[in-house]
């Protein structure tokens, strides 16, 4: 009890003694509790106070919620293992396989995260839903597409880059020493890869499982487009606050959609901290062996170019219904929804868009990725709260994100400390920035993890200070999961819907919102449209990104395919 | 050692002052205020110094209408006075939603379009200034609030909107009545609003209740209509898209949205009337309360009464029917007088109706599966 508390007074002494430590604390605390905790905090007050509670137990009484606390965790649960299964085995056949068409094979993994996931619904519904190309024109199906089965489908699809572009790094992170030691001690392919490379990808898997988890739970797009009949707890909180303007019923529901979140994380994060993944040693590294078994070979290249099939034709798709009067009905040429988009209306959405997500991106990326940083090598008190707060942003539905900020920031805060922020481009970006950061730190966090800290604790001992071991020694080694996470955040920010729902204003035009209203309104084609443009906006500033980003250290190369 | 810990120092320091300084100029290029001597400078210039209207802008517009009539309005108003106008499209729900979270410091001053449910409700919570145009004398009594709460500016009709093909295949008549919606031969194949996040759906309750007697009779219609029902939509004009794509054979929509997408797809869509009695929404025009620029507001409201303000939706393929009664009314619009009206019904109680517990009654008795409540 004494040692501990002694413990504590330690490590609190340590942090005025490391510079790093310090700044970077009083840098994410500060960016936490303004972007995070205060808005969070503003719902929570008004949802989870004492008056709150007869009307969260009156919730949790009733079938309608049961069943829609059921569905959300179906959903969400069927999402987390196929997005995480399918995205271990894009990336597994981008290291270890020997097969043409791999590049393009990268390119197809990342193009859902690019576009806004409802694209995909609406591809979705046109396609395979009743009067869809393939179902009814091709199968003479009237197949209903709407619910759990499209929802999960559309999810998967949308969040499939998060699992493969987490997973990839790690899988190039692997020492192929190890593998390289146990076929020389005799292992088989399959032994080695069951008892070297899925326990050492442990991590990878929690945090990409993690990811999707929470991520499908708070999408409000899809089960707004896809869920047809089914009710999700993002949806639900979406009706409560939109449909029966009730902000008290949609805090308290978004109270129970960060329960289960917040569990399952909770045994991820101790299960993941039980074991050791360090690969990473500093010794030199060998060439990474690839699968010679035709069968393994053929196989998994098969279904890893039947998915490919399958998103360039969702995506083919949708640049149809771009380029065609009326998106599955009437497939005559026209750029009328183009004229709409760039001439019309769009254009101003389009800059302000790109304006405010360019300026979330490093922002997101440099705070999470200091995060990540402090969560993993550096002890300090509340280094467990800042690592929680941090996937707050993501675990909260973006609805309730944008509402927090709305009930934070409406007016001046903290004595005028902070100015009125609604209807500025500030308020944007804030939303943008908090979903953003949770991913990067996921990926930093991750990655870490994998690489021993005796590197780090060598560059010490030769005399390097903090700031310079961070900088000379921990940025390149994390080098990969920082530009994906650069990557990620930009696209998340350019596609994200729900968080700016109730933040655009005249000056500040957002793209997704746009597309949504299209969407709902019923005109695919001019959504279609939107969203081409979107998508060929992400890619280019990825290609950018990659330009600027990369450099000369031996880690880059793990990024370029 | 110590000069290179002060010199990453600074370069963190550097790092979020840039950020900051981005943040900061984008800041105050959003701000309104700065934004006001560049409008004067403009209007100084572009107009006679004697006719500088005593009003000017900048004026913001929440709009509940279609994206480009809202548009087009915004535009016209504007080149006609001068006054800078920028809008937001935002469904009603979202707009409540809005003024409710910027009570203290609204950022919009005028909402024009969408029902006049919308008003109704915020007037109840203080977000309504009222206020009576002038020009609204030319306005029926029935299309306005007596207190100005909301001036009518169009007014549509419920209809039932059907794919023609479709109901050739399931060798089906379009339904001439809400009894028709309940036979077997559509099941799965109707399509129509939630009661919780839809307007148009709350038109279609409250005609149910005026028709049925009660919420208790428009409820049980509902849930034997829920055999029927494939998909419950979050917007009221959404099951028009489904109709137009074959997915369902009959919906329940505004019957100018049904031209709208008949006119936009080319699909061969039916547009029929319960002959028992619909319902019918009345768009409106209001003033927020604690609007930064109500003079503005007020020249927007009293313009959006014109006759060729309310002439703007038929060029934007908006065949809702004007409320002026000078303004022309498009060829494709329904006329009010060739449909039958639910006797008892008028668009307040459909603002009542959406204000008390019917929307959730719904949820839980048609769409939950829970009994109806004791008592």
């Amino acid at each position: 009890m004494i040692n501990s508390i002694k413990q504590r007074l330690r490590e609190f002494k340590s942090i005025s003694q490391d510079g790093v430590l310090a700044v970077g604390l009083l840098v994410s605390s500060i960016f936490l509790l303004v972007f995070v905790v205060y808005p969070i905090f503003r719902i929570l007050a008004a949802g989870l106070n004492i008056d709150a509670l007869p009307l969260l137990w009156h919730l949790l009484s009733l079938g309608e919620t049961q069943r829609v606390i059921m569905n959300t965790l179906v959903v969400s649960l069927g999402v987390a293992s196929l997005g995480t299964a399918l995205g271990f085995l894009l990336a597994y056949v981008q290291v270890k396989l020997d097969v043409p068409f791999k590049r393009f094979f990268h390119l197809i993994a990342i193009i859902p995260i690019v576009s806004p996931p409802f694209a995909v619904a609406m591809s979705i519904i046109t396609l395979f839903g009743r009067s869809g190309l393939i179902t009814k024109r091709l199968l003479g199906l009237r197949y209903d597409i709407y619910g759990a089965d499209g929802l999960i489908f559309a999810l998967t699809i949308s969040f499939i880059p998060l699992a493969y572009l987490s997973l990839l790094g790690m899988i190039r992170g692997l020492d192929p020493a190890l593998d390289e030691a146990a076929t020389n001690l005799g292992a088989g392919g399959w032994h080695a890869f069951r008892t070297i490379m899925l326990p050492l990808l442990i991590p990878g898997f929690a945090s990409s499982f993690l990811l999707l988890f929470v991520a499908a739970m708070a999408d409000l797009g899809n089960s707004l487009l896809l869920g047809g009949n089914l009710t999700v707890l993002s949806s639900r909180i979406y009706l409560a606050i939109i449909g029966e303007y009730n902000l008290e019923s949609g805090a308290v529901l978004s109270v129970m959609l960060l329960i289960p979140s917040l569990i399952i994380f909770a045994i991820q994060h101790y299960w993941v901290s039980r074991r050791s993944y360090v690969t990473v040693t500093g010794k030199p590294t060998g060439q990474t062996r690839m699968i010679r078994n035709p069968w393994v070979k053929w196989i998994l290249f098969t279904v890893n170019f039947l998915f490919a099939a399958l998103i360039v034709l969702l995506y083919g798709y949708i640049l149809v219904g771009a380029f065609t009067k009326v998106w599955g009905i009437n497939f005559a040429f026209t750029l009328d929804h183009f004229r709409f988009v760039l001439f019309g209306y769009g254009s101003e959405a389009f800059s302000d868009t790109i304006l405010l997500a360019s300026l979330a991106t490093p922002i997101a990326g440099l705070i999470g990725i200091l995060i990540a940083f402090l969560v993993v090598r550096r002890k300090f008190i509340g280094r467990s709260l800042i690592d929680l707060i941090s996937i707050l942003g993501l675990a909260v539905p973006g609805t309730i994100v944008g509402i927090g900020l709305i009930m934070a920031y409406h007016q001046p805060t903290l004595g005028g400390l902070i100015p009125k922020l609604t209807g500025t481009a500030f308020i944007i970006i804030m939303a943008f920035t908090i979903r953003s950061v949770s991913a990067v730190v996921r990926g930093g966090v991750a990655s870490l993890q994998q690489i021993d800290s005796s590197i780090e604790e060598a560059s010490a001992s030769l005399g390097a200070s903090g700031a310079m071991t961070f900088r000379k020694i921990t940025i390149p080694l994390i080098r990969p999961a920082f530009l994906s996470g650069l990557i990620s955040s930009f696209a998340r920010s350019m596609t994200s819907l729900s968080p700016i729902i109730f933040l655009v204003t005249p000056h500040w035009r957002i793209m997704t919102a746009q597309i949504l209203n299209e969407a709902e309104t019923g005109r695919f084609g001019n959504a279609a449209a939107y969203s081409v443009v979107l998508i060929v906006i992400v890619l280019a500033a990825i290609g950018l990104l990659n330009i600027i980003v990369g450099s000369s250290t031996g880690a880059e190369r793990l990024v370029e395919s | 050692m110590i000069m290179r810990r002060k010199h990453f120092f600074i370069v963190v320091l550097l790092i979020a002052g840039l950020i900051l300084a981005a943040c900061g100029t984008s800041d105050t290029a959003s701000d309104q205020p700065a934004e006001v001597p560049e409008v004067e400078a403009e209007a100084a210039t572009e107009e006679e110094p004697a006719s500088i209207p005593e009003v000017s802008g900048p004026l913001t517009v929440m709009c509940g209408m279609q994206e480009d009539w809202c548009q087009a309005a915004v535009q016209a108003f504007e080149a006609e006075t001068g006054i800078e106008t920028s809008m937001v499209r935002l469904s009603s729900g979202e707009a409540l939603a809005r003024m409710q979270a910027e009570k203290d410091a609204p950022s919009f001053d005028v909402w024009y379009g969408g029902p006049s449910l919308g008003p109704s409700a915020a007037a109840e919570e203080g977000l309504i200034e009222s206020y009576v145009p002038e020009n609204s004398s030319f306005i029926p009594d029935a299309l306005k609030d007596p207190n100005g709460v909301w001036t009518g500016i169009y007014v549509g009709a419920l209809g039932f909107c059907s794919n023609k093909e479709l109901l050739d295949e399931l060798g089906a008549e379009a339904p001439n009545s809400w009894q028709d919606l309940l036979d077997p031969v559509f099941e799965g194949n109707i399509a129509i609003a939630d009661q919780r996040t839809s307007g148009t759906a709350v038109t279609a309750g409250g005609a149910l209740v005026a028709l049925e007697g009660g919420e208790d009779g428009a409820l049980g219609y509902l849930r034997k209509l829920d055999a029927n029902i494939f998909q419950y939509t979050k917007s009221g004009s959404a099951p028009g898209r489904m109709a137009a794509a074959g997915e369902v054979a009959v919906t329940v929509i505004f019957s100018h949205d049904c031209v709208k997408f008949q006119l936009e797809t080319g699909v061969d869509l039916a547009v029929t009337f319960p002959e028992e009695g619909t319902g019918y929404e009345i768009g409106q025009v209001s003033l927020i309360a604690g609007a930064n620029n109500p003079e503005a507001a007020k020249a927007f409201i009293e313009w959006s009464l014109t006759a060729a303000a309310q002439e703007i939706a038929a060029t934007v393929g908006s065949y809702q029917i004007p409320t002026n009664p000078d303004a022309e009314v498009p060829a494709e619009a329904v006329k009010l007088e060739e449909v039958v009206l639910a006797e008892g019904f008028n668009p307040g109680m459909v603002a009542e109706l959406r204000s008390g517990d019917f929307p959730e009654r719904f949820g839980a008795e048609v769409r939950g599966g829970e009994e109806a409540p004791e008592g």
